[in-house]
């Protein structure tokens, strides 16, 4: 399943869906997403394996990964959904709340700190509208945070927008940057 | 997207060569540049010389460890009646490397084949990728050689035609650091939380779903096609005349307050001054090299004199103070707080910590939060021996070594640049005292 | 045979089996190597990093818990090293850790207080803000006071493994782990109130026992848990005379280390305050208050020449019924009992380890003494036999049954409210956990409970008053110690010979041939 088939740096379909939800929950693996996981069942010899690449399905469908999700994802892969969401909130790339239609993420590790990283991710907040890290600006459309090592450090400071992964962003050229998201 | 920088004359482009070249992305420009001819030959050796040629070769694991990779494949015992695993670990999350993922991005055929061949060493028929959720372009290139590489034969049931079964995988991981670590990259591939498990019992005897695991760098499997095709004498040639225990080629992820960061690739042996002055340009402009971390933030930072006395490779580099480690060169020059580099290093490790062991769990936030509060210029004196304390009690007494990675830019911070500490810290008046009016 | 590895221990030489860990091999030396996730009832996790002991000629502390004994090895566990890395541990426990002791239930049997005030800092050298997690409802019997939870993960562990239900996860990384479950699923398994034993520290409680006593001041007997046959042993704890808890005993051949919630909080019928505490004779209409002698000569009066039926309840000790079996064995006349049944509910991660049907402790123990279980008890009575109802309830389908009963006699510990018109005597007992006895559970194993707290009033021991019982009509089983009745029962019936108190010890023991035939 590679990233382009997953989307890309287009933003997931569903992330209205994901926010302003109404109606029953509607299941992620039926049609052509259930095949991908049954598919994906074959290459591991327990089914639990196929726990993280089912979150990333969730994710990608629906922008992030609600308790219905984690509930479903349990009951496919015999789980139980608190062991789910124990492994959910164990690895920082999975949402657990909705979020702005695009994600930024904004490398502040040490060696990005020393080229100049602060700096970006004040410029990311100012030009988005986002007050705060974390939190998504009014419009829906972004939301800023620090993350650790992107490991792209000779090309500070790297960012990545949703699925995409941008290199040598400076203070300067984040209003172009943004300028691509509609 | 980023594109390497043209080889320096000076570098040895083994592993690099085709950097940059979107035509060796492909399996038809992979096979015109050499590929899958050593997987043919290794396909039709026995197991058993193909890892005695790689221990001949003396190529040491290059995630940071360091251990000999034909050793660590001898472990896995053949005819034992269980599933072997390969793990490749792509998991690159060690701040100031990111060699791997050039690797991935521009020779994706070369880590199928170096995954194949050592699977196949190995006893295994399945060879998972476990690919850091971050690296979305990467991921994608590796998925498009596998596919490719399914498609020709060369991969699956019946490896370009040998009857043999070698199935490589990608396993996406979603943002944890610690799942660099072997056993809990097995842990994180089994569906669990990434923690690290206790040894013993050791991967090769059980590992991922109870079974017989070897788990290998990116660049490790990548270098063994070459000494497939070249022999293990070719591969020793690259080293000290005066140290054989460092053979072959490293890619050093350069970054941080330099001319020109990005990979550069030497043999074992080369001269740290001549790399950084030379290869990689030297000190930008006015500025002044000032600290120097040459394997990845988790092992001890050198100052200018240790840096420019280093050779490049594992004894080397213990030889000044320091380790190999993975290879990623992070450089701090005198224009830097070096405290608050010093503090985002813990706080990063604060982050990434699993939680299983108290001294980890507690340690590197409290580590975090002290260092913070001296580089705000809110510290006192008793804060650095408590530092020092702290980082004692997470050494050497935890599952994995992130506890002893978060102490280690802490104790030789404190050791080799104790003034920068120190002027922070306040002189703090009596408190019992009130002052006189 | 075994391969049997020897080492030392700060000094001490003990030969363990190969395999075993260094801490339980500790333990078998009579050494406490202090620890927290570790436990002998669940699997090894060896996160808490406070087993760690000096191991000579190794280049770190190994955690002894997660460590095979080697031959030859020379372990230390107090050596500065060891201490430092402990002190550590304690130090880093307590730099969140809030400062709840006076509030904590857990205070007095905390192991976070013990090991500190071991080995801990005089003072901690945290001076930033602590980390605030709430409080969590976990549903059953336990609350969760998060910021108390040292992550020991023994609570995780047991659900997983033991309990074979994994309701509890580890949350979030860092220190921002905390344990948690999912919205929905909550602690109502049977067994789920085990961890709050297993926590080590007040972050898991009872929300039944919370706030009612303070440890040190709690009066504790070893037990067996009288709620079902399964016999699980347990500590009961009173304050003020009253039972607040009771909680699992570890035997390895019956319950391990755990018991069930049904089990664990059906204590509160030992409180009862509607005792008869006095014994009565009837007086015209009503009952009237009188002394022993009195009470125990009308008895014996009352059966003199006549067929005595006894309804026995399955609750009471070997004691009583060897007692009771022996008047009926007198009087040539018949014993039963009824019992109230439940579903079942095994613990799957423990090998015959289950919330068993019988809710009653001691229904093996009757079928051996010749009470026959019925469901309509009093169908054996016959016309003009002395009813003897033994701490037992009569039933509006009883009616007919004890209508023809010549005259009725109640030993029992409350008074049922039939027989302030029927009985001719009342005399006052005390319950299990008012007296010593024995129990035999549901697999032939004979187990001695201990007395607690004192019967109400005039109230007596079963054993004491069912003795005397048995002397008025002329019998002389020797009844002046529990002892001396469990000597008199193993003399009298095969399957109790050779046992004694003594050799029951407090993890008592099987029946002869209780191995060849399993009971229901």
């Amino acid at each position: 399943m590679s990233i382009h088939e997953m989307g890309g740096v287009e933003a997931p379909a569903d992330t209205a869906h994901g926010r302003h939800a109404k109606g029953p929950y509607q299941p992620v693996f039926v049609g052509a997403r259930k095949q991908e996981l049954d598919e994906l069942l074959t290459r591991y010899p327990s089914k639990m394996a196929s726990l993280l690449p089912a979150l990333w399905m969730v994710q990608h469908d629906r922008g992030w990964v609600s308790e219905e999700a984690m509930a479903e994802v349990a009951r496919l892969l015999e789980l139980t959904p608190a062991y789910v969401k124990g492994v959910v909130t164990f690895y920082t790339m999975y949402h657990q709340h909705p979020v702005g239609k695009y994600f930024v993420q904004v490398c502040t590790t040490s060696p990005c700190q020393v080229c100049g990283a602060e700096e970006v991710v004040d410029a990311f907040l100012r030009h988005t509208g986002c007050q705060e890290l974390g939190v998504t600006s009014p419009d829906d459309k972004f939301t800023v945070i620090e993350v650790e090592c992107l490991g792209a450090c000779g090309f500070a400071t790297p960012v990545m927008v949703n699925e995409e992964f941008i290199e040598s962003v400076t203070p300067e050229g984040v209003p172009d940057l943004l300028s691509r998201y509609k | 997207m980023g594109y390497p920088h043209k080889p320096h004359a000076r570098e040895t482009t083994v592993l690099s060569q085709h950097f940059g070249d979107m035509d060796a992305t492909t399996l038809q420009g992979w096979r015109k540049r050499g590929g899958y001819v050593a997987l043919e030959r290794a396909l039709g050796m026995a197991p058993a010389d193909i890892v005695n040629v790689v221990k001949e070769s003396g190529l040491r694991g290059r995630g940071g460890a360091g251990f000999p990779t034909g050793v660590k494949w001898s472990f896995m015992k053949p005819g034992d009646g269980k599933p072997h695993y390969l793990c490749c670990n792509a998991d690159e999350s060690e701040p100031g490397t990111f060699k791997d993922r050039e690797i991935m991005r521009w020779t994706p055929h070369a880590l199928v084949e170096g995954c194949a061949i050592g699977a196949y060493a190995i006893g295994a028929e399945t060879a998972y990728i476990y690919i850091r959720g971050e690296f979305t372009e990467p991921i994608d290139r590796m998925e498009a050689a596998i596919k490719e590489a399914y498609a020709a034969g060369i991969v699956g049931k019946n490896a370009m035609g040998s009857g043999k079964t070698v199935n490589v995988w990608v396993h996406r991981g979603a943002g944890a650091y610690i799942c660099g670590e072997e056993t809990a990259l097995m842990n994180s591939l089994e569906g669990r939380r990434g923690n690290p498990r206790i040894k013993p019992p050791f991967p090769a005897v059980a590992g991922v779903f109870g079974q017989p695991t070897t788990i290998n760098n990116v660049e490790t499997l990548v270098a063994v096609p070459h000494i497939l095709n070249e022999g293990a004498e070719w591969y020793k040639k690259f080293s000290r005349p005066d140290n054989p225990k460092s053979t072959g080629t490293k890619l050093y992820s350069v970054c941080g307050n330099i001319a020109r960061p990005g990979n550069y690739e030497v043999p074992m042996g080369f001269p740290f001054r001549d790399f950084l002055y030379d290869l990689c340009g030297g000190p930008l402009p006015g500025r002044k090299f000032k600290a120097i971390i040459p394997g990845g933030i988790s092992v001890p930072i050198q100052n200018l004199a240790e840096a420019e006395a280093s050779l490049m490779d594992y004894e080397g580099f213990v030889a000044q103070g320091t380790m190999l480690g993975s290879g990623g060169v992070i450089v701090v020059d005198d224009a830097q707080n070096l405290v608050k580099f010093i503090a985002r290093a813990a706080r990063f490790f604060a982050h990434e910590s699993c939680a299983q062991c108290t001294q980890c769990r507690e340690g590197t936030a409290w580590t975090t939060k002290i260092l913070e509060r001296i580089a705000a210029g809110d510290g006192s004196a008793e804060d650095l021996d408590t530092l020092l304390e702290i980082a004692d009690n997470m050494t050497g007494k935890t599952i994995c070594v992130l506890s002893d990675s978060c102490a280690t830019p802490v104790v030789s911070g404190l050791k080799k640049f104790r003034n920068d500490f120190e002027s922070l810290i306040k002189k703090k008046t009596h408190h019992l005292v009130p002052a006189v009016a | 045979m075994t391969q049997m590895v020897n080492l030392t221990i700060e000094g001490r030489a003990v030969s363990v089996p190969a395999g075993t860990s260094i801490l339980e091999a500790a333990k078998a030396a009579g050494v406490l190597i202090p620890h927290y996730c570790y436990h002998p009832g669940l699997p090894v996790a060896g996160v808490c990093r406070m087993c760690l002991v000096d191991v000579e000629k190794a280049p770190k502390l190994a955690p002894s818990c997660a460590t095979s004994v080697a031959e030859g090895q020379v372990v230390r566990v107090h050596t500065e090293k060891a201490l430092e890395a402990r002190q550590g541990v304690l130090e880093m426990l307590l730099i969140n850790h809030p400062l709840d002791c006076p509030i904590c239930d857990q205070a007095g049997e905390c192991e976070l207080q013990d090991y500190t005030f071991q080995e801990g800092r005089p003072e901690g050298r945290y001076r930033e803000p602590k980390r605030f997690n709430p409080v969590e409802d976990f549903g059953g019997d336990v609350i969760y006071v998060a910021n108390r939870c040292i992550l020991c993960t023994r609570c995780v562990r047991f659900m997983d493994d033991v309990a074979h239900h994994p309701i509890l996860n580890v949350s979030e990384r860092g220190d921002r782990a905390v344990i948690g479950k999912f919205e929905g699923e909550d602690m109502t398994h049977p067994w789920a109130g085990n961890v709050i034993d297993l926590c080590p520290v007040g972050a898991l409680l009872s929300k039944d026992a919370l706030n009612k006593a303070r440890a040190w001041e709690l009066d504790r007997a070893a037990s067996v848990c009288p709620n079902c046959s399964q016999g699980c042993n347990i500590i009961v704890e009173a304050r003020d005379n009253t039972i607040v808890r009771m909680r699992p005993r570890p035997n390895d051949d019956v319950n391990k280390y755990f018991m069930c919630d049904h089990g664990r909080l059906n204590y509160r019928w030992l409180n009862r305050r509607d005792r008869v505490d006095v014994p009565m004779v009837r007086q015209g209409a009503t009952l009237a208050g009188c002394d022993w002698e009195r009470a125990l000569a009308e008895a014996g009066r009352i059966m003199n020449g006549k067929r005595v039926f006894v309804l026995a309840s399955p609750m009471l000790s070997n004691e009583a019924l060897f007692l009771l079996s022996e008047i009926v064995r007198r009087s040539g006349g018949a014993g039963a009992f009824r019992v109230t049944t439940g579903p079942e509910a095994p613990l799957p991660g423990v090998e015959d380890l289950s919330l068993r049907a019988d809710r009653a402790a001691n229904v093996r123990g009757a079928e051996l003494l010749g009470f026959s279980r019925r469901d309509k008890p009093l169908e054996g009575l016959g016309a003009g036999d002395v009813l003897l109802v033994a701490d037992e309830e009569l039933v509006g389908g009883d009616a007919a049954g004890a209508a023809k009963a010549g005259a009725t006699i109640v030993v029992g510990t409350t008074l049922p409210f039939w027989a302030r018109h029927a009985a001719a005597v009342v005399l006052p007992i005390a319950n299990m956990s008012e007296e010593e006895g024995t129990f035999t559970n549901l697999r032939g194993r004979v187990q001695r409970f201990m007395q607690v707290k004192a019967a109400p009033g005039f109230a007596r021991p079963s054993w004491f008053v069912l003795g005397d019982l048995l002397g008025t009509v002329g019998s002389t089983v020797s009844s002046s110690l529990p002892s001396e009745v469990f000597a008199a029962l193993a003399a009298a019936r095969q399957e109790f010979s050779g046992l004694s108190y003594d050799t029951l010890g407090l993890r008592g023991a099987m029946i002869a041939g209780a191995m060849a035939e399993a009971s229901a």
